[in-house]
């Protein structure tokens, strides 16, 4: 499928795949590439149209100007969802790398162009490295906090590099092989053209495994680590990328105004990028672009207003939140199919994709010694006793002065189905958050396949072959069902962004296999008719099977899942007893959290029993339901 | 160690500043998790309405009510006015954008700060005003050997008397035991029978209160003030905020003391220009070292 058509169908405007009784006409199978030619046309001809003077040129610059800014910022914003309120400042490193380097040392602007870019992304690299973990509103702060040192110390003029309060002049313009950049149709097309590579790039940054862990991250972090997203390392990538390109923007200011002050690079700045993000809706690519049309246009059109306009500016930003809080063109992701995906070489017909993804035999074979494809495991180093696929010796953790977990050895044979049984709050999810590296174990050590994988991040361990699911629901609610299920994949899959701009060939194998594998996965949970249905519009029963379907798509050696049957009927219950079995025929080892004994005995071959952090019997199903402290910690000691 | 004596009275008296808008800042945000931009227009609003009161009446109220009856006047309409304020801007730019979520509500509440802001600027215009020396009170005197003004003395008095009277509220009344479990689970403390409108309509009306009058304060004390200065206040006080840990409302106290402090030492004994430049390191490392800010609790996040 084109690119064209792609870039359409993402937005919502391109061509369903035809169904069979629709005829496959001209524009039908065209409007990708027409519209795309359409705009093209209207971009070309705008400054050769009699009404359009060059100060309108000029307003089409600074719209460009901050297109690219919003496209910047929705990367670390829309796709992201990290707020970042200091924007600007990258933007202005990138403006003054290019007035002091072009000024002192007369480099060419269009040198200077990469290398602002790489500057401003090395900056962001540095400052944001050690405050990504912060979440929401003191990411916030903290990136306001940027914004304004770096305003603060142009203005305070270090070095004297800045030129302080009133900046740098003299700056050069663009030379392009010969031919200088000067007069506003010149710096519209340059920008423009700049904006168009950058928007082909940035579309298939989205449909790729980057683009899908960015948004992973953002409809729930915790669950994208769990899943196999290395979540500090995405959020980092998304800053650089992000920065880059306000360094880019900052360039080609600089170079179009000939001159850079600290007065260009106020908060005011950064909430307006802000805005532009939210206004056109967040994550979406043609969205940025408008909302930088309608934020930069907007007080033109008002300009003989003179000083109410950033009133009415003010006023309508409000207003718009109020009306359209979903921005102006927000990227829709159910109803394009799974073309929306943007992968190459599916099958025509959707149904042929699900046997792609059945999985080698030799993939799931429950031995120490299987190894998934693509996973380069480090050296077995621990030896662990006969037939067990997970250990835990001694576990503890405490939280202050509570002890949650205490010394706690947990044995999970391989191929078998363990249930951890215990009652509320003895600390068996806490058990299981320190197994899947939630949370690192205050002492003691855990063993999985002949290594110690105590304390290491959540997605390290899932590449390592132990997935989970979560006792409170943890799917990403507004992506769609087939994409939930790809995050599953993506721990395994190599593919980086360059490869996923390129279109590289290993990068499109890995995608369709990705795909493939979710797709089969989704089918054996029955969800498949649900594959394009937003997550959140599932009903709960369905809503567990996709997270199990999600663990699934890792390809783990052990499945580890919370409390499975919370909140399913009686009917859903037994469905979901068979699957388990079907699940260890197919080689995976269980464990699980249950609190309903008609599953515990039908389906456990072992069962450990936990009360207060602590080990408080273990055996067989039958065993421990006529062990006598176990009876006592669940209905509690009588009285003699 | 004159100068020390000096920058330790003006750091308090520009702290109980910050001080006074933390606590709004703190009160919002931790009823309604939301940062609320426009808080620092606020503050310059009252300020100017401050301002109109005492030199528009051409100093009416000061030679009929003295120096500090006219002071005092001012800040009751500016507490009043902003009070007002406040509740019309949870009415129209939060409320109605509040099902739309967070983010949603971060864009209102940049817009409603632009539209205050140059609502501020079409009023009373670009250049900044004075408070005239004629409605200031400025005898100097020496407390215990400090030397201070009689206008530094009843800042932090009065300061350090509504922080106690907010404190008192939140933390020792019926009333503030509703805020605080509105704050922790708003959808639980309506079950509980709380009145979950009552209590944003009064952190909206309280919170900007206590601003407007910080703005007056702070118009008599730096006598200059302008359109745009909220925004400077409002982003120190929400550092000051996060010093001490948001939603505590203690900690907005302390945290507002403390930055005045810290920065007015800075600027006095190592450089004024780069003084905000250190303001912003501190809120960083503050949260880095101590994510919940000093007085805040530690909360483990339920997986």
């Amino acid at each position: 499928m084109g690119i064209a058509e792609n870039i359409l169908k993402r937005v919502g405007l391109g061509a369903n795949k035809p169904s069979g009784d629709q005829p496959v006409t001209f524009w039908s199978r065209n409007r990708g590439w027409l519209l795309l030619a359409v705009t093209g046309a209207v971009f070309a001809a705008y400054p050769f149209l009699p009404f359009i003077t060059d100060y309108w040129i000029d307003v089409a610059f600074f719209v460009g100007i901050y297109a690219l800014l919003g496209l910047s910022l929705n990367i670390v914003l829309g796709e992201v969802g990290l707020f970042d309120l200091g924007h600007t400042a990258f933007y202005a490193i990138g403006a003054y790398v290019t007035a002091i380097l072009n000024t002192t040392m007369h480099l060419p602007i269009i040198v200077l162009l990469p290398l602002s870019a790489l500057i401003a992304a090395g900056f962001a690299y540095l400052v944001t490295s050690p405050v990504i973990h912060l979440k929401g509103d003191y990411l916030c702060i903290v990136t306001i906090g940027i914004g304004e040192i770096v305003r603060l110390t142009m203005i305070n003029n270090p070095f004297n590099l800045t030129g302080g309060p009133n900046g740098i002049n003299g700056i050069g313009g663009p030379n392009l092989f010969g031919l200088a950049i000067n007069s506003s149709t010149q710096f519209y097309f340059y920008t423009w053209v700049i904006i168009g590579v950058i928007v082909f790039g940035l579309i298939r940054l989205q449909h790729s495994r980057i683009g899908r862990a960015w948004n992973y991250i953002r409809e729930d972090a915790t669950a994208a680590e769990a899943s196999g997203v290395d979540v500090r390392s995405y959020k980092l990538l998304a800053f650089v990328l992000g920065a880059a390109l306000a360094g880019m923007a900052g360039n080609i200011y600089a170079s179009k105004q000939m001159s850079v002050s600290p007065q260009s690079f106020t908060f005011i700045e950064s909430s307006l990028l802000f805005c532009i993000v939210l206004l056109g809706g967040l994550g979406s690519i043609p969205g940025s672009i408008l909302g930088a049309a309608v934020v930069v246009v907007f007080p033109e059109v008002f300009r003989q207003f003179a000083s109410y306009r950033l009133l009415f500016f003010g006023l309508a930003l409000m207003l718009m939140m109020i009306f359209r809080p979903g921005g102006i063109w927000p990227r829709k992701r159910e109803g394009t199919g799974l073309d929306g995906l943007g992968i190459r070489g599916l099958p025509k017909n959707d149904e042929d994709l699900i046997p792609l993804g059945k999985p080698d035999p030799a993939i799931l074979r429950p031995a120490a010694t299987a190894v998934v494809k693509g996973v380069r495991l480090p050296p077995v180093t621990v030896v662990m006793d006969e037939g067990m696929l997970l250990q835990t010796h001694g576990a503890t953790l405490k939280f202050g002065g509570l002890t949650a977990v205490n010394n706690f050895d947990l044995n999970v044979r391989t191929g078998k189905i363990t249930s951890l049984i215990g009652p509320n709050g003895a600390g068996k999810t806490t058990l299981f958050n320190m197994i899947t590296g939630i949370y690192k174990p205050t002492s003691g050590h855990i063993d999985f396949l002949g290594r110690d994988i105590t304390g290491l991040k959540p997605h390290t361990i899932i590449s390592y072959g132990i997935a989970r699911t979560f006792q409170n629901i943890r799917l990403f609610p507004s992506l769609t069902c087939i994409e939930n299920i790809m995050s599953g994949p993506h721990c395994h899959a190599r593919s980086g962004t360059w490869d996923a701009v390129m279109h590289t060939v290993a990068e499109v194998r890995e995608e369709r296999d990705i795909v493939a594998t979710a797709a089969y996965r989704l089918d054996q949970v029955g969800l498949w008719k649900y594959r394009n249905e937003l997550a959140k519009n599932l009903p709960y029963g369905k809503q567990r099977y996709l997270e199990i379907a999600r663990a699934l798509a890792t390809a783990p050696h052990l499945l580890i899942l919370d409390e499975p049957s919370s909140g399913l009927n009686d009917k859903e219950s037994e469905d979901l007893m068979v699957l388990l079995q079907a699940l260890v025929k197919e080689g995976f080892t269980l464990l699980l959290i249950e609190h309903d004994m008609q599953v515990v005995m039908g389906i456990s071959d072992w069962v450990a029993v936990m009360d207060m952090g602590q080990k408080i019997a273990e055996g067989l199903p039958k065993d421990v339901y006529n062990n006598q402290r176990v009876i006592e910690a669940y209905l509690g000691k009588e009285d003699d | 160690m004159a100068t020390f004596l000096e920058q330790l009275i003006n750091g308090l008296t520009i702290g109980s500043f910050y001080a006074l808008v933390a606590l709004g800042y703190s009160m919002v945000y931790g009823v309604m998790k939301l940062i609320n931009f426009a808080h620092g227009d606020l503050f310059a609003l009252g300020s100017y309405l401050g301002y109109t009161l005492l030199v528009a009446s051409s100093s009416w109220v000061t030679v009929h009510f003295g120096l500090w009856g006219g002071m005092a006047i001012a800040m009751l309409f500016a507490f009043i006015g902003i009070g007002l304020a406040g509740v019309l801007m949870e009415r129209i730019a939060y409320r109605p954008v509040y099902p739309a979520g967070r983010l949603s509500l971060v864009v209102s509440a940049l817009g409603m700060s632009i539209f205050l802001q140059n609502g501020i600027m079409a009023l009373w215009g670009s250049r900044p005003q004075a408070y005239p020396a004629a409605v200031v009170p400025s005898t100097r005197f020496s407390l215990l050997g400090l030397p201070v003004t009689s206008l530094q003395v009843v800042i932090l008095l009065l300061s350090f008397t509504l922080m106690l009277v907010i404190w008192f509220i939140v933390e020792k009344t019926t009333f503030g035991a509703a805020i605080r479990a509105t704050a922790l689970d708003r959808s639980t403390a309506t079950l509980m029978g709380i009145d979950v409108r009552v209590v944003i309509f009064f952190i909206f009306a309280l919170g900007p209160a206590l601003g407007g009058i910080a703005g007056v304060m702070n118009g008599m004390y730096y006598r200059a003030i302008s359109f745009n200065m909220g925004w400077t206040y409002g982003l120190k006080a929400f550092t000051a905020t996060i010093l001490g840990g948001i939603g505590n409302i203690p900690g907005a106290m302390i945290g507002g003391l403390l930055l005045g402090l810290m920065e007015s030492l800075f600027a006095g004994y190592v450089s004024g220009a780069w003084k905000d430049v250190f303001v912003f390191v501190i809120l960083i490392a503050v949260l880095l070292w101590r994510p919940t800010g000093l007085l805040g609790e530690k909360t483990a996040e339920k997986v």
